[in-house]
């Protein structure tokens, strides 16, 4: 044990100061700290991009070459809708954490323009190959004058849940894409969100998951079909 | 809000981190001290105050009766403060040991059976033991070591949970191995506040000088450290001086015991606002006191922002639930983890008190080991000390006074 503690209360700056020093070091370790993860966040992003935009390429190319490839091979090798959607939510997660604002906002642009590609190259695959995909388009706010886009987006993600093969995409209306600019602007989706764009019909207002199964029927067919191929296994 | 929570955070981290290098240049200019062999033994006086203590006064007297301390040198004065059970009944039956004086007068307070207990002793040393605190048989021994130092005016012993049973007992132990540290570094910077109830030990000429204990808002050694300061005596800390104090066994007990020693502090900082902030009272008055005073409303604050945060994160939670009508499906993915600023600096200053607690013991035990209800002293106290925090603030506001019982 300790000999007794016994001393005049005379302030020693010296102490004060090294202890000064020694929390500034701290503070600054942890914002170092704290920066070093976020770039590593954006890292990993930009590599899930990096594939999801080389699988997109892909794609396309065999797409371009669907005279000498099958649609099977196309479709098989289709961006999983699931790829999307958790790079999504890592997106939306780094922005509501708000570090490294102007980075995060460009990954969320990539993402966008992504996901039109991604949609625009299904919509031909389909056509071409005979293939019945169900594309969702959802525009939402994040401003803070979208009182139903949480409950959407949840929504959303639960019916992503259930019908894994269904196709979400969800777009920031307010943000400076000029691609989604134009995609909002040829489908006329007004500013009254949250939005959903089914078969070329959009939907305004909290869509829940019932009404989005009464818009969608072939849901149904989905479901078993994926319930049947899951039971075979 | 932002900026608010990184300067609390900074006060708080410093806070910590000055104690830290405080206590390490200590360690490293070692001090001489006296050999127990070549010590004095002045005269001492223990005055055993006890309201309805029937409960614990037996092995409180026997305790005191065990200690190593010269039997002409030692008196026991214990001073039954208008008790309504049989506390007088068992104190008397100690009456048969020369050392133990009773004395029986009405209740007045805690403060009042000490200056009864003054008035009748002429030892050179007084000293209070709670009648629920116990004494290792060493304890006053190395305290009246201390006093050889003739600038010592009192002496602070080291104070450990008694008796741990339950968890928030063993959540207090850590708690008591943390006031250890505190207790120790306030002394060695000569800021001191507190002269606890169990065992604080006193000139007698300097009690006698400065008046006299008071009520202090129902925290008289409080606000005797206080009035001791303020007059520049020296209180030192003997953590050697092993004392084992009960701890309430409730929530209820210890919210209300809590409420009370906050309150008292508040109050009496009050009283003695003008030692806040001054650069003549050195340590005490410049850094130890307003921090002391800030760390109250920092703890509530984070408090607050924690549950404002959890019930908007239950509440979105709940909304997700209503819609999806499906429970949430639980997983891991390392890339949400919480890694901002702020949250690094928050496990910092956790991991902190970790080596705050394991000083303690140290200087309390000899072992840097914590006890081990350290886990749940991290995870759940830190969420019951903001509520009598809140509650002691909001009485002292108001002037509402506190109850002892």
């Amino acid at each position: 044990m300790m000999d007794p503690a016994i001393n005049e209360r005379t302030a020693r700056w010296r102490t004060y100061l090294v202890a000064l020093a020694i929390t500034a070091l701290i503070f600054a370790t942890a914002f170092y700290a704290s920066n070093y993860f976020n770039q590593r966040r954006v890292e990993d992003i930009r590599t899930a991009q990096d594939d999801i935009s080389t699988d997109i390429l892909n794609i396309e190319t065999q797409f371009d070459l669907l005279q000498e490839h099958s649609c099977s091979d196309v479709s098989a090798n289709a961006v999983l809708p699931s790829s999307l959607s958790s790079l999504g939510s890592q997106l939306s997660y780094m922005e509501a954490q708000g570090g490294n604002a102007p980075e995060v906002t460009r990954l969320k642009s990539l993402y966008s323009l992504m996901e039109i590609k991604d949609y625009l190259l299904m919509k031909q695959i389909s056509q071409n190959c005979s293939l019945k995909p169900i594309f969702v388009l959802y525009f939402y706010s994040n401003k803070g004058d979208c009182a139903d886009c949480q409950k959407q987006g949840y929504v959303l993600t639960a019916l992503a849940q259930k019908y894994p093969q269904l196709r979400i995409y969800s777009f920031d209306y307010n943000l400076n894409v000029s691609a989604l600019q134009t995609l909002i602007g040829i489908d006329n989706v007004k500013n009254d969100l949250p939005a959903l764009l089914i078969n070329g019909k959009a939907y305004y207002g909290l869509q829940m998951i019932p009404d989005i199964e009464k818009i969608l029927p072939q849901l149904a067919t989905m479901k078993a079909a994926s319930s049947t191929a899951t039971s075979t296994k | 809000m932002v900026a608010v929570t990184y300067v609390l955070l900074f006060i708080s981290l410093y806070f910590e981190v000055f104690l830290l290098v405080s206590f390490l240049e200590r360690q490293l200019s070692k001090k001489t001290v006296t050999p127990p062999g070549s010590q004095t033994f002045p005269t001492v006086a223990v005055v055993v105050p006890c309201y309805n203590e029937e409960k614990g006064i037996a092995g409180t007297l026997n305790s005191l009766l065990a200690l190593d301390y010269p039997k002409d040198k030692l008196e026991i004065l214990v001073v039954d403060d208008g008790s309504s059970d049989k506390t007088l009944e068992l104190a008397r039956e100690f009456s048969t040991d020369a050392r133990i004086r009773v004395f029986s007068k009405e209740n007045g307070g805690k403060h009042t059976a000490m200056n009864y207990a003054l008035a009748h002793t002429d030892a050179e040393l007084i000293g209070c033991l709670d009648a629920d605190s116990t004494v290792e048989p060493h304890a006053l021994r190395h305290i009246a070591a201390v006093f050889e130092n003739p600038r010592v005016s009192a002496v602070t012993p080291g104070i450990h949970a008694k008796e741990t049973k339950n968890l928030l007992q063993h959540m207090q132990k850590v708690e008591y191995r943390l006031s250890i540290f505190n207790r120790f570094m306030l002394s060695a910077l000569g800021s001191a506040f507190i002269t606890p109830g169990p065992f604080s030990i006193f000139r007698a000429s300097v009690i006698r000088e400065l008046g006299g204990w008071k009520h202090g808002h129902s925290t008289e050694d409080m606000e005797m450290a206080l009035r001791m300061q303020m007059a520049g005596h020296l209180i030192a800390n003997c953590p050697s001086a092993t004392v084992y104090t009960s701890t309430p066994p409730t929530f209820r007990k210890l919210f209300k015991q809590r409420v009370r020693w906050t309150y008292g502090f508040l109050r009496n900082a009050a009283d003695y606002r003008h030692m806040v902030g001054s650069r003549r009272y050195g340590n005490l008055g410049l850094f130890i006191l307003p921090t002391a005073l800030l760390s109250i409303v920092t703890a509530i604050y984070f408090f607050v922002r924690i549950m404002m945060e959890f019930a908007q994160q239950s509440f979105d939670e709940y909304t997700r639930i209503s819609v999806t009508r499906s429970l949430p499906f639980p997983h891991f993915d390392i890339f949400y983890f919480n890694t901002s600023a702020m949250w690094v600096l928050v496990w910092l200053a956790v991991g902190l008190v970790l080596v705050l607690i394991s000083a303690g013991s140290f200087i309390g035990t000899g072992s840097k080991k914590v006890p081990a209800g350290t886990p749940l002293f991290m995870l759940f106290y830190c969420f019951l000390v903001p509520l009598w925090l809140a509650t002691a603030l909001f009485r002292a506001t108001f002037k509402l006074g506190v109850r002892w019982r």
